[in-house]
């Protein structure tokens, strides 16, 4: 096995004037060179990739990367969302706008609306770009036989992973296997083999031998996505009784370089007439892609924000105010539900009115926030195989972002055996498996486990057929529980599940099935509740407590349920505190590509969390990936408004921000 | 190449390697020891964490030549005679991994912390374990799983909160529950 290293353009906006290879191709150790893009060809962000190598020793490769010339010819670049709506100023391409008509959507009447307000709102929000720092950074290693192609990727879907690399390289689907045992970690950034998974496969094809390429941790922060930054003007009515009467919202973000940026506006509420109109705006900067919820955290912010507002002009508590606004009570919208009972448990009727009285420079306060997610379920298929020696197997192409869905396999199929979790062998990751979707979406749960439920049946079945003539009954008249098979209603009539199989004889039990509609569905409410104190004589804000009451259905395994929800509350942590990508506005380039200047929550920076998970096993099971790290941060944001007094409209709540916006108060407020 | 006789994980090890390869490298790539993980490579994260004379150290930080002599502890180092060291089991019961690519890390860092500080306070666990950072979990298991292997090296540990069982009675009844014809 060799090693790739990738040429990346050290400008964020430019003409790659010429690539030369030549002395990189003379170098010690070399055994492939690339050129990803050719001399004409523009680059849009730092990090762009332009060539590779690949050598036999990563010292080498790097080497010679370095003897890569390319000479480009610098171009004026857009760093951010308001440079780029200028009208006139630099473009972040020599062939299209800087912006593109997004999302738009108009409902009711407005002007009725806001004559029926009794108070308006009306204010700019935003939230900003934060990367998905995968623990394990993107790469591959890539293999060829022939014209086959294996690929060991880092990757949250193997079979999307597979169809990238053949529509990419030109070679049938066919020809290619992907595998991901392990990963570390995905987040949304890993669904396709991306620039770095094909010239890893390039690079082994000209070399004739596997070759290794991981990208680094800079790398990693400049072209493996990001969640794209949001901004809204927002006008909003409430009537004088406290119920929303209208939303006018002119919105705009940017993904990046020539990615979109759309969200929902206004998230969850109900406002009876609203408009709302987005605009993409494109800087160059490293292309969005998913992340945890995609647009959700920015709506839920932009819309809990004015909420708060919107309460104190009618003198009404949050969470009653949230109540009367929220959609009424459905399995899918429990939000009545989860804002009553979180306030109880959350100690709500402690809470302060804006402004914690207290006197010194510690200040307390507690906000609320609610969210949405839908995490269907969708066509994953199995195989499930059961010798004669009683050892069971179970196949599926998903694969396991560390959120547990190989114990999710092992459990459900087990359970359908009466076996123990240790009887199953769950083999997941490989595209030699049968077909199963990339896990986003908090789709994989609600995917999978239906396909190896009814795979599993499908076996048993077989199984009973077998066993049923040896036990004098039908096979309907059987049921495996605690390692047996028995008669229903007569338990001692049956044999243990290793006696049983010995009746299947040399031919395996060896069954397909797939995915049924049924065992899962869609829509999952939450609601979360934070405590903080702010010292608003250094504007730190640290976090006391997260109370996080969520739904997904019917809860398969709680420990890896829970530790989801454990874990999309920290990631929002890091989205409302730490977390921030700085561009800096003369050069483009990003400031704080690594983990130090990156700031990420440790051990340190955690609150008590507790998770109230509501079971609901009627509904199936829903994804819960994502929707736990939607609503954190704007009940941190609108918990650090009610300690302070001071509304801070935009993320992420640094010290510096926190400051100006008290000092913004003190001053006279901004409403 | 440099040649050094080390030992890792209680045995003597030779190695011959590059003088530039750190520690990560050397165990990685030339010893075999994939279970130490690159994160950063700037001493940020602690993925790389290992012991180094029973201290935690970030072996992307130490070059392979200056272990010579001394005594390396990776993950792969914790279970002896075919059973889990207590934090990995820990870690494994409590939820205190997701994706594991940091795992290796906390352990052998806890690991130090519990060979020191037999029955650390909460506030010692977060100052030994504040160097590594976790992408997944959420810190709050790792708490819990460290706390709960405290004590454990004896004949008799705590017992551990048991979500398994949790697990299982929330799991039935339900469409997935035993039987054959609940879904059907």
């Amino acid at each position: 096995m060799i090693y790739g290293k990738i040429v990346r353009s050290p400008y964020p906006h430019a003409k790659v004037v010429s690539i030369d290879l030549s002395a990189a191709e003379k170098a010690p150790g070399v055994k492939a060179t690339l050129a990803y893009m050719k001399a004409g060809d523009e680059v849009h962000y730092q990090g762009d990739p332009v060539a590779a190598v690949a050598a036999d020793t990563e010292e080498r490769a790097r080497d010679a990367a370095r003897l890569i010339r390319v000479r480009y010819e610098a171009l004026p670049q857009v760093s951010s969302e308001a440079q780029g709506m200028q009208l006139i100023g630099p473009r972040w391409s020599t062939t299209q706008p800087n912006t593109r008509a997004g999302q738009r959507a108009e409902t009711g009447d407005l002007d009725a609306g806001f004559k029926q307000a009794a108070h308006i709102v009306e204010q700019t929000y935003s939230t900003h770009i934060i990367t998905h720092v995968c623990l394990e950074t993107h790469g591959a290693v890539c293999e060829w036989d022939g014209d086959k192609l294996t690929a060991w990727v880092s990757t949250q879907g193997v079979h999307q992973c597979a169809q990238g690399y053949a529509q990419a390289l030109g070679i049938p689907q066919t020809n290619v296997r992907v595998i991901t045992q392990y990963m570390g970690g995905g987040f949304g950034s890993k669904f396709a083999p991306d620039s770095q998974g094909i010239i890893c496969a390039k690079l082994a094809k000209a070399a004739g031998v596997p070759v290794k390429l991981m990208l680094d941790r800079k790398e990693e922060h400049l072209d493996t996505g990001n969640r794209p930054s949001a901004f809204a003007k927002i006008k909003a009515g409430v009537s004088s009784d406290g119920k929303l009467t209208a939303f006018d919202g002119t919105s705009w973000g940017t993904g990046g370089a020539g990615a979109s940026s759309g969200f929902p506006l206004p998230y969850l509420y109900q406002f009876p007439n609203r408009k709302r109109v987005h605009t993409d705006v494109y800087i160059n900067a490293g292309q969005q892609r998913a992340m945890r919820a995609p647009g959700h955290p920015q709506g839920c912010f932009l819309t809990e924000i004015l909420m708060d507002e919107l309460a104190d002009r009618v003198k009404m508590d949050p969470v009653e105010f949230r109540i009367k606004n929220a959609p009424p009570l459905a399995p899918n919208a429990q939000w009545v539900k989860y804002f009553a009972e979180g306030a109880k448990r959350f100690g709500w009727d402690k809470r302060h009115a804006t402004g914690d009285p207290t006197p010194g420079p510690i200040k307390t306060g507690m906000g609320v926030s609610a969210h949405l997610w839908g995490g269907a379920g969708r066509g994953s298929t199995a195989h499930v195989d059961i010798m004669s020696d009683g050892s069971v197997v179970v196949k599926c192409g998903t694969q396991d972002l560390g959120t547990g869905t190989r114990t999710l396999v092992a459990i459900v199929a087990a359970e359908t055996f009466g076996l123990p979790v240790s009887g199953v062998k769950p083999e997941i990751g490989d595209t030699l498996y049968p077909f199963s979707g990339g896990s986003g979406g908090s789709t994989t749960a609600a995917s999978v486990t239906p396909a190896i439920r009814v795979t599993s049946l499908n076996a048993l079945d077989a199984l009973f057929a077998k066993v049923a003539p040896t036990l004098g009954v039908t096979p309907d008249q059987l049921a495996a529980e605690g390692g047996r098979i028995f008669v229903k209603g007569n338990s001692s009539k049956g044999l243990s599940w290793k006696d049983a199989c010995k009746l299947i004889g040399t031919e395996p039990i060896s069954v397909d099935g797939k995915w049924e509609d049924g065992l899962s569905s869609s829509g999952t409410s939450g609601v979360q509740f934070a405590e903080v104190e702010v010292d608003i004589e250094t504007g730190i804000v640290r976090i006391k407590r997260i109370l996080a009451m969520q739904d997904c259905g019917l809860i398969v395994d709680k420990l890896t349920a829970e530790s989801q929800a454990y874990g999309g509350v920290v990631a929002a942590i890091n989205f409302a505190l730490f977390e921030d990508r700085i561009l800096d506005r003369v050069t483009g380039q990003m400031v704080n590509p690594n983990m130090e200047w990156y700031l990420l929550a440790g051990m340190s920076d955690i609150p008590k969390i507790d998770i109230v998970l509501n079971n609901m096993p009627e509904r199936g099971v829903i994804g819960i990936g994502e929707p736990p790290t939607v609503s954190t941060a704007s009940a941190i944001a609108n918990a650090v408004r009610n300690a302070t007094g001071a509304t801070i409209r935009s993320l992420p709540l640094h010290p510096h921000k926190v400051l100006a916006a008290i000092e913004q108060e003190r001053a006279g407020g901004t409403n | 190449m440099v040649q050094i006789t080390l030992t890792v994980n209680a045995e003597p090890v030779d190695a011959a390697f590059a003088p530039y390869k750190t520690l990560l490298e050397v165990l990685r790539e030339d010893l075999n020891l994939c279970g130490t993980k690159h994160g950063c490579e700037l001493g940020e994260c602690g993925a790389c964490a290992v012991l180094l004379d029973g201290q935690p150290v970030l072996s992307c930080l130490v070059l392979g030549v200056d272990c010579g002599g001394r005594t390396v502890t990776t993950v792969e180092g914790l279970a002896s005679d075919g059973r889990l060291h207590p934090l990995q089991e820990t870690f494994a019961d409590l939820g205190a991994a997701q994706c594991g690519y940091c795992t290796p890390g906390f352990l052998v860092t806890a690991k130090a912390l519990l060979d020191e500080h037999p029955r650390p306070t909460r506030d010692q666990i977060r100052d030994a374990l504040s160097g590594n950072l976790c992408r997944c979990t959420g810190y709050q298991q790792i708490y819990e799983a460290v706390e709960a292997a405290i004590g454990q090296a004896g004949p008799k540990g705590p017992a551990l909160r048991d979500t398994r069982t949790d697990a299982s009675s929330v799991r039935r009844p339900g469409p997935f529950g035993p039987g054959t014809d609940q879904s059907r």
